[in-house]
């Protein structure tokens, strides 16, 4: 945005900035009003129109309402086993997720797709695919499918990570060095050593990283699947919301609270590994 | 390659085999662990690993029959693109409230310019890591339960998750940014918001622009199901639908999702583009 020495404007009066002329300025307030005001409309809409604050009653009635959620600390123990589902629905989901993100790469990679124009965008048709549909939804309908329990869950967690995960992986092929497989080309090795010992050293260390980044993040969506019977803590925690226990529903969010902070700490740490050494360096 | 090499060189003088034989025992315990672990948890999740082959047909068989194809006539009924203009208010709005109340956060939170590192680096930072770790839907569905149905509960849960997820990337820009122009201005005797104002903002400006719309496509793509729990927008009808074994109706408006998270995709992109 900055204004160049073409832009200076050296007529602009006693008190102009010859760095900052006039129709710059008027642009950018016109943005901020045009801005301000949309934002107002759109929080009357929302906030105001059609809501009866006055129900609300002072902010002590506020606070009452939400110190019903004050964990009961005792609920504690019933919150183990199902914080243990998820923490496996989100190791299974992340593992076929794994698996399956490798053929989708492999179609989505520019340099490497089999057939461009019909592989290529097959393959970037299922990254977008997957990535635009949330996961409770993919779990709504293999749930409407298969019926409750884990699995399902299991199954729209890999649907949901497959595009992140593929979308990075391809974008790693892409980006692989070529020195290293035109000198084993040039020493006449076959083409399934130049993927083995060319490619895979490069990409490897970039894809067990993201593959610990998207354990991460399927923690926090493991937690909520249950919502829709797709096993883990969501079922534990809906069926308390449901019949008003909201001290026990305070309990089960302080353990989905305690499971994704440690679940981030840890992958926060080993990627930083991965970064800096360790397994990113090669043997 | 090297390692070929070094070891029948034989450099046995630093310890160097006897590491890599413990790494390999180490490596080999925690192969047979996971695998106990991978049996275990398939019979502990009560996979039904022996109906696998079937269950795949069927799943095919039921969105052939039952999803396909699309109700596109009542994805475009007035309620349903009304909710779709109260999906993206929401979205807006979350994000725009919270950009807002991460900027300060963020600054509370950065260690190298926060203006208290006794209160308000920790409450910055405690800020942060609850809003984080709380996932946005359960959110919702506590403020479902303190403000009533409606987009307002929706609209605070998406700020609870802008502050969590922008302001976290937001405060480590900050932490990354050059201290010189920080001195500078403190040598001045700039005071704390002259000092942030002046020397933190242009340097994060770039990055802060690039996370903010991101954050917004992330925002977008969560508001499309706080529906679900009641907290206004689109999710509601897919839920309702579904509820009512209507999977085409469902469908349609899960047609419109993927078009319009899509749009949002493609118009955060043009944006960063242009912002950077």
């Amino acid at each position: 945005m900055s204004a160049g020495p073409d832009r200076v404007h050296l007529d602009a009066g006693w008190q102009g900035n010859p760095l900052r002329p006039r129709s710059l300025i008027a642009r950018r307030y016109t943005l901020y009003l045009t801005a301000t005001v949309a934002v107002g409309a759109m929080t009357w809409h929302v906030f105001f129109h059609g809501t009866d604050w006055g129900r609300f009653g002072g902010i002590a009635s506020f606070a009452r309402e939400v110190g019903r959620f004050l964990p009961d600390l005792t609920f504690l123990p019933h919150v183990v086993a199902p914080l243990l589902e998820t923490l496996l629905m989100a190791f299974w989901g992340t593992f076929i997720a794994m698996i399956l993100c490798l053929p989708v790469a492999w179609l989505a990679a520019r340099n490497i797709t089999p057939f461009y124009p019909v592989t290529y965008a097959v393959g970037r048709a299922i990254m977008v695919l997957s990535r635009s549909v949330h996961e409770l939804i993919f779990a709504l309908l293999f749930v409407a499918a298969l019926g409750l329990g884990a699995f399902p869950g299991i199954l729209a967690l890999a649907c949901r990570s497959i595009g992140f995960m593929s979308k990075t992986t391809a974008e790693a092929l892409e980006n692989v060095d070529r020195g290293p497989i035109e000198a084993m080309e040039a020493t006449g090795a076959g083409r399934l050593s130049v993927v083995l010992f060319g490619i895979v050293p490069q990409v490897f260390p970039i894809f067990v990283g993201n593959v610990i980044f998207q354990l991460d993040i399927n923690l926090r969506r493991a937690a909520i699947l249950g919502m829709v019977g797709a096993g883990g803590i969501g079922i534990l925690f809906s069926d308390v919301m449901m019949s008003y226990r909201f001290d026990q529903a305070g309990a089960c969010v302080l353990g989905i609270f305690i499971l994704v902070t440690m679940g981030e700490f840890v992958s926060t740490r080993i990627r930083a590994r991965l970064v800096y050494g360790e397994v990113g360096r090669r043997e | 390659m090297s390692s070929v090499a070094s070891s029948e060189v034989g450099v046995a003088r630093d310890g160097y085999y006897s590491d890599r034989r413990a790494a390999r025992i180490a490596k080999l315990i925690a192969a047979i662990g996971l695998f106990a672990l991978a049996f275990w948890s398939v019979d502990y999740l009560r996979i039904p690993i022996e109906r696998f082959a079937e269950m795949f047909g069927r799943v095919g068989a039921w969105v052939a029959a039952r999803l396909f194809p699309p109700d596109m006539e009542y994805a475009v009924t007035d309620q349903i693109v009304f909710s779709v203009f109260e999906t993206i208010e929401m979205s807006l709005l979350g994000a725009t409230f919270g950009t807002l109340i991460s900027i300060p956060v963020a600054w509370f939170a950065a260690w190298n310019v926060t203006p208290n590192r006794r209160i308000l680096y920790p409450f910055g930072r405690g800020v942060l890591v609850v809003t984080r770790a709380v996932p946005v839907i359960i959110w919702g569905m506590l403020l479902v339960e303190i403000l009533g149905f409606g987009p307002i509960a929706g609209t605070v849960a998406l700020t609870l998750l802008t502050i969590g997820f922008a302001g976290k990337l937001m405060a480590e820009q900050v932490e990354a940014i050059d201290m010189g122009p920080v001195e500078a201005l403190r040598a001045t005797g700039a005071n704390r918001i002259c000092t942030f104002v002046y020397a933190v903002l242009p340097q994060v400006r770039p990055a802060w622009a690039g996370i903010i719309i991101y954050n917004w496509d992330s925002v977008f793509r969560a508001s499309t199901v706080l529906g679900f729990v009641g907290a206004g927008g689109l999710g509601m009808f897919i839920r309702m639908q579904v509820d009512v074994l209507d999977h085409q109706k469902a469908f349609g408006i899960i047609v419109i999702v993927i078009v319009l998270t899509i749009g949002s995709e493609v118009a955060s992109h043009f944006m960063r583009q242009r912002f950077r």
